[in-house]
């Protein structure tokens, strides 16, 4: 760029733009003032609600299987006793606010059958089964899923009477 | 550097104090008067705070105002086209002191030509030469807001600052008799 260029740039930047009106001024610091407002609102009210549901959902995965590895599953039977988990008390009641979507319960056999003698002569057969039941349920305010699955392992000490 | 919550109000005046000027002297090219680009301005503030949740609303920077006053002047543009349509047999004036410019201390006709002939550039040459001496975005920056390459603002901004001093020079000889 030329000297006479430069020049000219050089006047240019010597004229500064205008800045906001008193009036203009007053109203964006208002405007900023209530974002503010608004935001800290905003983020009081979301942040409480998430906590609210992963605590819930938390206490209420706690009580599901408290519940179900204790006998009973939902609508049929009201767990009375609290989980302590931490220092925190959950009280099993929190599964009113899921509602139950699903329910699965299978077996798997962990490893071959032994057989074998008792004493007296009988043949029997011996083997660990784990049955697993899986439970989706939804938290009714947020939507949000929620999968409890309980293991449970049992010993199967049967006569064998098929070779 | 994220604000803290309660200093955000103060943050965000601090940047508006500082940028304002800026600002304004971007959306008074695509605005009738001072009022119509301080209100483009208070939209831009919404917007600019939508887009600043994600960074905690920390006050954006500069080049992303622009692009937001940018599209909202296009808008804004598009809305006025219509207006002005229906307005333009009612009534037309403009205020001899409303300009985007503040008159220097010590202030000489050619400064005054300037701030016309600035006035009068085609909106592409105003539109660069804008955002680098006011604006005091680089080359870069204002491609990307203008989707440009850097050589084509840096091309315009060229060409602006020719046909200015083309101007000044003919009006100064035809003044000079």
């Amino acid at each position: 760029m030329d000297n006479a260029l430069k020049n000219l740039e050089s006047k240019l930047e010597a004229m500064t733009p205008r800045g906001l009106s008193d009036e203009g001024r007053e109203s964006c610091h208002q405007l900023i003032d209530r974002l503010v407002g608004e935001s800290e609102l905003s983020t009081r009210g979301s942040s409480s609600r998430t906590v609210n549901w992963i605590g819930t959902a938390a206490a209420a995965a706690i009580a599901l299987s408290i519940g179900i590895s204790g006998g009973w599953y939902f609508g049929k039977n009201k767990a009375s006793s609290p989980a302590v988990v931490g220092d925190q008390i959950v009280e099993t009641g929190d599964v009113a606010a899921f509602e139950h979507l699903d329910h699965e319960a299978w077996v798997l056999t962990e490893e071959s059958p032994n057989v074998y003698v008792t004493k007296s002569g009988e043949i029997r057969e011996i083997s660990r089964e784990v049955e697993v039941t899986k439970d989706v349920v939804q938290h009714r305010e947020s939507g949000v899923v929620v999968t409890v699955e309980t293991t449970d392992h049992h010993v199967v000490d049967a006569p064998k009477s098929d070779f | 550097m994220a604000v803290g919550r309660t200093n955000l109000g103060k943050a965000w005046r601090e940047w508006l104090d500082e940028s304002a000027p800026r600002l304004l002297a971007y959306a008074r090219a695509r605005c009738n008067n001072a009022q119509e680009a301080e209100d483009l301005l208070q939209d831009a503030l919404i917007k600019l705070w939508g887009y600043q949740e994600e960074r905690g609303y920390r006050p954006p920077d500069l080049p992303l105002a622009f692009s937001v006053m940018r599209y909202l002047g296009l808008d804004h543009g598009r809305r006025k086209g219509r207006r002005e349509k229906r307005d333009q047999k009612i009534i037309q004036f403009q205020r001899g002191d409303d300009h985007w410019l503040d008159p220097a201390l010590e202030e000489t006709e050619e400064a005054e030509l300037l701030r016309k002939e600035v006035d009068d550039l085609p909106e592409k040459l105003r539109e660069v030469l804008t955002l680098k001496i006011w604006g005091g975005l680089t080359f870069a920056e204002i491609g990307k807001i203008l989707k440009i390459s850097h050589n084509t603002a840096a091309s315009r901004y060229r060409y602006a600052l020719e046909q200015l001093q083309k101007k000044l020079r003919h009006l100064q000889n035809i003044g000079n008799g």
